[in-house]
């Protein structure tokens, strides 16, 4: 048998086992692990355990700056140091509702800028700038759209942008020179989501969402709020001013740091133990998908699965990639969630490269678009998870149409990103 | 928890055990496989790295460094094998060297795992073999796979961002386990960096003439079948391409970008008066649009995928139903040494490097690079380990 | 070996344990197996086999 053929049944036995694990309603990362372990039967490897801890070993560095930097955001959270900054905000801006949506823009963006995961943001901001938006008088689908859409453009957002770390690392192409090209597109969508949702409706009733939101703990202040940060910024500051002089701290380090320092100034005493491993449980589901994100393109490398689908996407004209991006990397996140980035991010990006087109530009367009994917059905936790945070009572389709035109907005942009790459490059050397 | 729930939860963690076990296995394994050296003739004494630089002594990266001296005094080349031991080409030539070769005029000093960590691990997600074996006259030897980047065992954390030493330009944060991205290297630095350290301070040392790092790359890359040439070695490589593509193969020349810094052909000749060199073959086993990911494909590089790749004008190498067979690329590295050295010769005919025992691209073509692999337990005394 | 690479090995061995009270508590067979592999790798650098 030819390799085209092996390869082709190989893929189509990891689609159906996939399929067949959904169907019984059973979780994505098991479909991802369960079609990984299906595909290597098929192609005849046997249960290769070498592999498959390989595969799961990919993606260790980044669960570990996962598990810190959320541990993190879980502490300044229940330290009340969230609460503190939201009704400060309030309190101060609740007259001008301009700078009001802007600021809240900016609370979404940075959990998830931080952490790589738009549901970090939901869980550690989400409900409280929900009580917010519900004071000014905009309606909750509404309001679960626009913290939905800043949620997946905060994951996108830089330092930490998993689908492109995950595609770079896929293509040998440095994640160097991604922040600008990140961030320009993120705040631009950004901003458009929360004044396009959030614009209309009643001046803020300040003592009414001062009521709802958790009061925090007497002696909670901005330095309190800020220290933290702080430490985390000297550490990168440190480690790009002199490299050669200070010992290499790396990621997960930081956020470790920066996680006892919001503990050791945390106005009421934490229980580190019990909130550290309600943020591993909280994450399992995450971490898993990682894992089995690994997992599965490791087999599919083995078994030339990973080869057959690279050598599709890179044989197919231009053309047909552009106009299908709004449709092949929401679907792409909905189906296999990070898992996309190595499996359809990487064959795109050599495609791209080859054509000469600015691979960090296009890679960045896309990486704003991929996150959309988690409102999409069958996996949809991160659209769930909003809807539940926020209170939202109505439909989920109520919710899908109330993100429909930001939606459409950021993938305008990125797909623009993409084919404009080249003229964008400037914008890696900022 | 009720009798059932446990019941579960003991086959669930009894199976992770069981993964843990068997994976953990054959990682302790494959990290620990011992690859023998059997010493040729030409081999005067074997010496390591830390010899040069001390504070490398007992760590992975203390590798075995071989001197071939000739018979009379003449120019000194390094050759450098396993800066990217995924690469196998390169190091499998170290080894003909260091069995094979014999020094007439000059001194050949061979290196057969530049980054000997990272010969002892496989790239995560690459499903690569633990290793692969050469049929030889006698049975057959196994050597490590190994990866481009450092074992994280060896070295870890990686930086939030990695700045070039002394350079200050900015690379991947993964680059700074790659030794071919940390040229001239750090006393003070990382693994990588000192183990770069170490190799400049024994070329300056040893007053190195020459040095050539052996690579292979994927069909993807566009430096690939080519010669890669620091401006001092830019008329020695172009005769050097010259005259192999008229007589045996075709390869090209490259200029190393004077901007593109901690690869062995900017570093090497910035840092010493050694003229560097790196010479490239293709390796479809890199591709990313390969097929089956196995031993046999590592060492045909025959791939219907990667050829189907080429057919729409995606590679910048050819590539047909016969592959890329290891002996192929052994052979290419074997002519490109013994060229430069016979180049070199005609431009310094007062400081000459003279090799023989080494076999050419048609004879290892033709008799198989094990061959030129000779049997350990035939050499009692004469056996040292990578 | 550094400081920082013994913290390293420290925070794994953190999470290793937090992993595995969650997976001795956890109710599901599902969050069992995601467990289970989660944790494959932090045990394996934690016994640096990986
Ligand atoms: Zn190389």
């Amino acid at each position: 048998m030819n390799m085209f053929a092996s390869a082709g049944i190989v893929l189509a036995t990891m689609v159906a086992v996939y399929v067949l694990i959904r169907v019984i309603r059973l979780s994505t990362e098991l479909a991802m692990f369960g079609a990984a372990v299906g595909g290597a039967l098929v192609a005849g490897f046997g249960f290769p355990s070498r592999h498959i801890a390989e595969g799961a070993a990919t993606y260790l560095d980044i669960n570990l700056i996962f598990v810190t930097a959320t541990l993190f955001m879980n502490l300044l959270k229940e330290s009340g140091g969230v609460a503190f900054v939201v009704r400060s905000i309030l309190r101060r801006f609740h007259h001008n509702r301009a700078l009001l949506l802007v600021l809240l823009t900016v609370l979404l963006l940075v959990p998830g800028a931080l952490t790589g995961a738009g549901s970090v943001t939901v869980l550690v901001t989400g409900a409280l700038v929900a009580v917010v938006l519900n004071a000014m008088g905009i309606p909750k689908h509404r309001a679960a759209a626009l913290i939905f859409i800043n949620a997946g453009l905060s994951a996108a957002a830089p330092p930490v942008s998993l689908w492109a770390m995950m595609t770079a690392a896929g293509v040998n192409m440095p994640y160097v020179g991604f922040f600008w090209p990140l961030m320009l597109p993120c705040l631009a969508g950004g901003l458009f989501t929360s004044f396009y949702l959030g614009w209309k409706g009643e001046n803020a009733n300040v003592m009414k969402a001062l009521e709802e939101l958790p009061v925090p703990p007497a002696g909670m202040s901005w330095w309190r709020v800020l220290l933290p940060f702080v430490v985390f910024g000297g550490f990168v500051f440190m480690g790009r001013q002199w490299p050669f002089s200070t010992p290499i701290v790396g990621l997960p380090l930081m956020f470790a740091a920066a996680a006892v320092i919001s503990f050791l100034v945390s106005p009421v005493r934490l229980q580190v133990f019990r909130i550290a491993r309600e943020t591993v449980d909280q994450l399992l589901p995450l971490l898993a998908t990682l894992t089995c994100a690994g997992i599965l393109v490791e087999v599919m490398t083995l078994t030339g699965a990973r080869g057959l689908l690279s050598l599709a996407v890179v044989t197919l004209p231009i053309w047909v990639v552009y106009a299908s991006l709004f449709l092949v990397l929401p679907a792409s996140e909905a189906v296999l969630m990070w898992g996309a980035a190595p499996v359809i991010g990487v064959p795109l990006v050599l495609l791209f490269n080859n054509r000469g087109l600015d691979p960090i530009i296009a890679l960045a367009g896309m990486s704003i678009i991929w996150p959309l994917g988690d409102a999409l059905p069958p996996t949809a936790i991160i659209g769930r998870l909003t809807v539940d945070v926020v209170g939202h009572k109505g439909t989920y389709g109520q919710f899908l149409r109330a993100c429909l035109v930001p939606a459409l907005f950021i993938i305008v942009v990125g797909t623009l990103m993409v084919v404009y790459s080249k003229k964008l490059g400037f914008l890696t050397g900022l | 928890m009720s009798g059932r729930l446990l019941a579960q939860k003991f086959v669930v963690i009894s199976l992770g055990i069981a993964l843990l076990a068997t994976s953990g296995a054959s990682f302790y394994k494959s990290r620990r496989l011992k690859e023998p050296v059997v010493l040729g003739p030409g081999v005067t004494t074997v010496r390591p790295l830390s010899t040069w630089f001390a504070p490398l002594r007992g760590t992975a990266n203390d590798c075995n460094v071989y001197f071939l001296d000739g018979r009379t005094p003449g120019a000194t080349m390094l050759v450098l094998g396993g800066s990217h031991p995924e690469e196998p080409a390169g190091r499998l030539v170290t080894w003909i060297l260091a069995e094979n070769a014999i020094v007439q005029k000059g001194r050949l000093i061979v290196v057969l795992s530049t980054n000997r960590s990272a010969t002892t691990v496989t790239r995560l997600g690459g499903a690569y073999p633990p290793d692969f074996s050469i049929p030889t006259d006698f049975g057959s030897r196994t050597f490590r796979m190994g990866d481009r980047f450092t074992n994280p065992l060896d070295q870890w954390p990686d930086p939030e961002v990695y700045f070039h030493y002394p350079s200050g330009q900015q690379l991947a944060y993964v680059d700074i386990r790659n030794v071919n991205r940390v040229w001239p290297g750090r006393a003070n630095g990382t693994l990588t960096e000192q183990t770069a350290y170490a190799l400049m301070e024994m070329i300056k040392r040893e007053k190195v003439d020459i040095e050539l790092d052996l690579h292979e790359a994927e069909l993807q890359y566009p430096v690939i079948s080519t010669i890669v040439t620091h401006q001092r070695g830019q008329d020695m490589a172009t005769l050097v391409s010259m005259t192999l593509t008229d007589s045996e193969f075709k390869i090209g020349t490259e200029f190393s970008p004077r901007t593109l810094h901690g690869l062995s052909h900017r570093e090497i000749g910035d840092f010493s008066p050694a003229v560097s060199l790196l010479a490239e073959t293709p390796e479809p086993f890199l591709d990313a649009t390969r097929g089956i990911t196995s031993r046999e494909q590592l060492l045909t590089g025959r791939d219907e995928f990667v050829v189907k790749a080429g057919q729409h004008g995606l590679l910048f190498e050819k590539i047909d139903e016969k592959g890329w067979p290891i002996a192929v690329r052994v052979g290419r590295h074997t002519s490109t040494l013994l060229q430069i050295a016979e180049t070199w010769g005609e431009d310094h005919p007062d400081k000459l490097l003279v090799i023989s025992g080494v076999p050419r691209y048609k004879e290892v073509i033709a008799n198989g690079v094990g061959h030129y692999l000779h049997d350990p337990a035939k050499a009692a005394g004469r056996v040292v380990y990578e | 070996m550094s400081v920082v690479t013994l913290l390293y090995y420290a925070l794994v061995a953190f999470i290793s344990a937090l992993l595995v009270v969650n997976l001795l508590k956890s109710r599901k067979w599902e969050r069992d197996v995601l467990y289970v592999l989660v944790l494959l790798p932090f045990l394996l650098r934690l016994l640096r086999l990986k």
